[in-house]
């Protein structure tokens, strides 16, 4: 099977799926953003996956859906990951709680938060991970951005965890806070919360592997879904198994699920 | 008396609906919502009693607020998130256009240090969200035309690497360009000579009588896209054949006659509905 593979980089997780899935005796083109052509040319896989979450990609995957060529992940989902209000509204019909949030000009921000509604914390709009995220304890932590707009979502003081998902396998590490993927963990036992909330999450969507950012209020016991993610890198997988073939097997089965809908 | 909340952009953009909102404002409880001063927050949620919306502008705050309005309630938003959203996407409008069974002029996205796809090319912002206007830089080149738009290449220059892609529109070339307003299944239509020939002084719009292919093509756009209103270019290649070459969400209601009661009027049925 030809296989095209839309990822940011051809090394870490890519880098290791290309190599299980030559060895499965598939061919596997790589499109990076050095490459990636969006029209006809671009249609002579059998199957394609959507490795990165950024614009083009995600164009080069509604392409594809469009003309009728199997993609996984979903490219709209992929989306709906990627923009916070979103992913507010996925974690919402998931019946799984999130922070509150605020978006708007600088402006409507200063007219309208109070001093009860800090400590926030900045994040942008499109995109996970933690660059450009910081916390803001006050009003005057905010700069002026002509004609840009912020998001601020509610920090929630607690314990953060990252939990990784694929297929049955869950496996929760503890985080620092605010930190991407690629920080130091340190792994957890599985409360019975992070089971019912990974549970629910791949129930709705039909997702069989990612991750949730979860955090565990300290003053009330709560855990909220802070940032899912579609196709982590898995580089801090501490459990049982090897992450690539446990993904590689899914996407294979996948292709042949999506190729049967057709 | 029911309520009609207008979502736009800021105070200019209230004024270019002046007479939309005073018209309006006969009929119905009218509210105004400014992308400038609004703030969209999850809780306490803002509560919405309005019967219909009409947005004018494309910015994310509007679209999220769009997309609030029709997740957490069941006003009808005109035109809707995905309209909206698609309309300022080039490269996705074109993919469904084209899905849909509608000519639409070749075209590629590609990284911008790679060679031009086609002879004769357009180069066109690949989000079209910013109320700037189309600058094109024109060159003959060994007797092809390359027409490049300056916004595509200030976002293709743009401080974020990922981003440095042009979206390529192969060259129609064509005597008139078409534009049609389409007001729900209201048509109104007009040429111009193209901007192309003439970028520095663009010579008004003409009203024409109905072009029945165009009628077909722009209720089955509208209907793809899923837009309620909005305005849509073609030009004729010399073949005969109309290529849909742009098409907005949020047109300038003021060129057609009478425009702002023929919107207010529609707007007022589809609360009915």
């Amino acid at each position: 099977m030809k296989i095209g593979l839309l990822t940011k980089r051809t090394t870490m997780l890519a880098g290791k799926l290309i190599e299980f899935f030559e060895t499965n005796n598939h061919e596997v083109t790589p499109y990076t953003l050095a490459d990636l052509t969006i029209d006809k040319s671009l249609l002579n896989n059998d199957y394609y996956i959507l490795k990165s979450k950024q614009l083009f990609f995600l164009y080069a995957g509604y392409f594809i859906e469009a003309n009728n060529l199997p993609i996984f992940p979903n490219p709209n989902l992929t989306y709906k990951h990627k923009n916070r209000i979103e992913a507010h509204y996925l974690i919402k019909k998931a019946e799984l709680p999130s922070p509150d949030y605020f978006f708007g000009s600088y402006k409507a921000l200063k007219q309208n938060l109070l001093n009860t509604h800090f400590p926030l914390i900045i994040k942008p709009t499109m995109g996970s991970g933690s660059r450009g995220v910081r916390i803001i304890n006050r009003i005057e932590d905010l700069k002026p951005m002509k004609g840009q707009l912020i998001y601020l979502e509610k920090y929630i003081e607690g314990t953060h965890y990252n939990v990784y998902f694929i297929g049955n396998d869950i496996c929760a590490l503890e985080k620092p806070p605010l930190s991407d993927e690629h920080a130091e963990m340190t792994k957890v036992k599985i409360s019975s919360d992070m089971k019912e909330f990974i549970s629910k999450w791949t129930n709705r969507y039909d997702i069989p592997f990612g991750h949730l950012d979860l955090v565990r209020e300290e003053s009330t016991g709560k855990l909220y879904v802070v940032d899912p993610g579609t196709f982590p890198e898995f580089d801090n997988w501490k459990c049982e198994g090897d992450p690539v073939s446990k993904i590689g097997n899914i996407l294979l089965e996948k292709y042949k699920n999506l190729k049967n809908k057709k | 008396m029911v309520k009609i909340g207008i979502i736009i952009s800021n105070k200019h953009k209230k004024h270019r609906l002046k007479a939309l909102i005073k018209y309006l404002k006969q009929k119905a409880e009218v509210s105004i919502y400014r992308e400038d001063n609004y703030l969209l927050q999850s809780s306490p949620r803002h509560y919405f009693n309005e019967d219909l919306f009409f947005i004018k502008g494309k910015g994310n705050l509007i679209l999220s607020l769009v997309k609030c309005i029709e997740k957490e309630t069941s006003i009808p938003t005109i035109n809707s998130f995905k309209g909206i959203w698609l309309a300022m996407n080039r490269f996705l409008n074109s993919v469904y256009l084209r899905k849909a069974g509608i000519l639409v002029p070749d075209y590629t996205l590609i990284p911008e240090q790679m060679k031009a796809p086609f002879k004769n090319f357009i180069i066109k912002n690949i989000i079209d969200q910013k109320s700037s206007t189309f600058k094109p830089k024109i060159q003959f080149i060994s007797g092809n035309l390359h027409v490049s738009d300056e916004r595509a290449v200030l976002e293709a220059q743009g401080s974020q690497r990922f981003y440095h892609y042009y979206f390529y529109q192969r060259f129609i070339k064509s005597k008139w360009e078409y534009k049609v307003y389409g007001i729900g299944d209201q048509l109104f239509y007009f040429k111009q000579v193209p901007t192309i020939k003439n970028p520095h002084r663009v010579k008004p719009k003409m009203e024409i009588d109905k072009i029945p292919e165009l009628e077909e093509l722009v209720l089955k756009a509208k209907d793809a896209l899923s837009l309620k209103i909005a305005s849509i270019d073609f030009l004729k290649s010399k073949d005969g054949l109309y290529y849909l070459t742009d098409i907005n969400s949020g047109p300038n209601i003021n060129t057609i006659e009478n425009g702002p009661k023929i919107v207010g009027d529609f707007l007022l049925e589809q609360i009915k509905k």
